[in-house]
């Protein structure tokens, strides 16, 4: 693995083993209960005891930031899950049958692309309530479009292939083509733009759970800690900048390897 | 004559595109609404008065009359498709005010921040792309290469916040919040401007390399053409095609982008309109947004595809040619 030996690409590794410790073992990581307030020390600033300062009721923000992690990066994880399954299998049948089944789910899938991902998502949310798995299907309805575009793509270049015209002269059927030949050629272009993709989706869930269409209000969620804080970002910006900016981090480091992953440079 | 019938050619199926595009929408959010679990009515009415709300059946009837969401569904969905024709999108849930009436009086608020920010991006992105193909290192070339995909990386509330506690309450200069000033409108559009600055780059500057690598710059630069000369005459003439490709994309981020700006910014505007529709679960303002967006959306790309007939006259006689880059939907 040439990728190993580029720092940023290490370095974002070790990033995105963090925020995946901190989303599955949280207590490993944090210095405090997430929950627990303490009436004497609010509104404090970074400091050894508190890393990222105090927040209105005397809870450990960094604590917070880290009990966060697993909300908001299963939600954007969920949203990819959705995105790439229900475009895998969009696209996948589309390409395959071909003719006019594949004119007319090409052109919902057009109309899906075309109506930005934001207003999809709060359409979804709207209809189905608040909540983080809402959240993620709505994220990943938006990007199946794109998904179904990619999948249908590779699939009918696969199609033509000589290995896939010797199977069906061989009389393979149909679906055991799909599954034995079609997908697994499929899946590389796919996953590079899944990777890819999780970072706008962490943007995303940030996004709407800022808005507050999240878990309800204890919930550490990160666009929601940077939501709370919004309140005192004339005296203390820290509040809301510091969740802010742990979101940019995951967000870059998730790209910086995804970008690899793609074999983008 | 066979200039206008080659036109015709190929415009119609152009604007038969557009009129499916704005049909199909409404049809796609007309789907989700109808079909995802749950009443929409009972949820907006429960967002209104409580989750104990109680209501008579009879009066939810009325409700029902009132905010058109009663009769079949086919009844509801060809009733709404020709009002919003005829530019009745119905009447909100949560304020009882026409949706189109909503819709005007916070479209310029968007309008004038979507518009800055799309100046803002794109003028940023050229001057960017030109210091990187002008910059004498290659650290420097590289250095500026990397501003744009942070700009998509970073989340707009953090860099508003960022903007609003530098800006406004640091040094002073700006207001952090409203609507009533040009000034309020500075801030909001830089932090919309960085993504879609970053997006407009990607497009853009690959175009430019692409075309810094062709012959006739080759040419040019062999004859000594200054730099400057030759990124305005020869590099940004070719970018432009695909450059006013993206435009329609940005429409879209731009759409969604107020949503967040306009929160963090305590502005007026269809996108704060919009969050706070979802959160009083007013499915008729919703739908009112997004087929006013899809529309607009669409209009654009239409636009864009006479724009391209203009400055391509190859993809007009070649007669319906739709081989514009695609440029990867979403991303």
């Amino acid at each position: 693995m040439t990728n190993l030996r580029k720092p940023g690409f290490v370095l974002g590794l070790i990033i995105i083993a963090l925020a995946i410790v901190a989303s599955l073992a949280p207590q490993l990581l944090a210095t405090h209960d997430p929950f627990e307030s303490v009436a004497t020390d609010r509104l404090l600033p970074p400091s050894a005891q508190y890393l990222f300062g105090t927040d209105n009721l005397g809870r450990d923000l960094y604590s917070r930031v880290i009990y966060g992690a697993a909300l908001s990066l299963l939600s954007a994880s969920l949203a990819v899950v959705v995105g790439v399954v229900v475009g895998a299998v969009v696209g996948l049948i589309s390409g395959f049958v071909g003719g006019r089944t594949d004119f007319i789910i090409m052109r919902f899938v057009d109309v899906l692309i075309a109506v930005p991902g934001v207003l999809l998502a709060l359409i979804v949310v709207a209809s189905l309530g608040f909540g983080p798995v809402s959240l993620a299907l709505g994220v990943g309805l938006g990007a199946a479009g794109s998904f179904a575009r990619v999948m249908r793509s590779q699939v009918l270049r696969i199609r033509s292939e000589e290995y896939v015209e010797a199977a069906r002269t061989l009389g393979v059927r149909s679906p055991a083509i799909l599954v034995q030949h079609v997908l697994p050629n499929a899946a590389r272009p796919v996953i590079a733009m899944a990777a890819l993709e999780m970072g706008t989706a962490i943007l995303s869930v940030s996004a709407l759970t800022f808005l507050g269409f999240g878990a309800p209000p204890p919930a550490p969620e990160w666009g929601a800690l940077v939501a709370a804080g919004r309140d005192y970002v004339a005296t203390n910006p820290g509040l809301s900048i510091i969740p802010g900016a742990v979101i940019l981090v995951v967000v870059l480091a998730v790209n910086r390897v995804a970008r690899s992953i793609g074999g983008d440079e | 004559m066979t200039q206008v019938k080659a036109w015709a050619g190929y415009l119609l199926p152009k604007l038969g595109q557009f009129l499916f595009v704005v049909v199909a929408t409404y049809t796609l959010v007309f789907v989700l609404v109808h079909f995802l679990p749950g009443d929409p009515l009972i949820a907006a009415l429960a967002a209104k008065g409580g989750a104990s709300t109680v209501i008579d059946p009879a009066e939810l009837d009325a409700l029902r009359v009132q905010y058109g969401l009663d009769g079949t569904l086919w009844q509801q969905y060809f009733g709404h498709l020709i009002a919003a024709a005829q530019g009745d999108l119905g009447v909100s849930i949560s304020t009882g005010v026409p949706v189109t009436e909503m819709i005007a009086r916070a479209f310029p608020f968007s309008v004038q921040i979507a518009s800055l920010a799309l100046l803002f991006g794109v003028t940023s992105a050229v001057l960017i792309t030109f210091l990187a193909y002008a910059a004498p290192w290659p650290w420097l070339r590289q250095l500026l290469l990397q501003i744009p995909p942070f700009g998509i990386a970073v989340p707009a509330f953090l860099s508003g916040l960022l903007l609003i506690s530098v800006f406004a309450f640091a040094l002073g200069w700006l207001p952090s919040a409203g609507a009533r000033s040009f000034d309020a409108a500075i801030l909001p559009a830089i932090t919309l401007a960085l993504p879609v600055g970053a997006l407009f780059f990607q497009v853009f500057s690959s175009a430019v390399l692409e075309a810094q690598n062709s012959p006739y710059v080759f040419t040019a630069v062999a004859k000594g053409v200054p730099p400057r000369r030759i990124f305005t005459k020869h590099l940004l003439r070719n970018a432009m095609l695909p450059s006013i490709t993206i435009l329609g994309l940005l429409i879209g981020y731009l759409a969604g982008g107020t949503a967040v700006v306009e929160t963090v910014f305590s502005r007026d505007g269809i996108g704060r309109m919009t969050v706070n529709a979802v959160l009083a679960r007013d499915i008729n303002v919703i739908q009112g947004v997004v087929l006013v967006v899809g529309a607009i959306y669409a209009l654009v790309n239409l636009l864009v595809d006479v724009a391209y007939g203009f400055i391509d006259p190859r993809t007009r006689i070649g007669g319906g040619v739709p081989s514009r880059a695609r440029l990867g939907a979403k991303k």
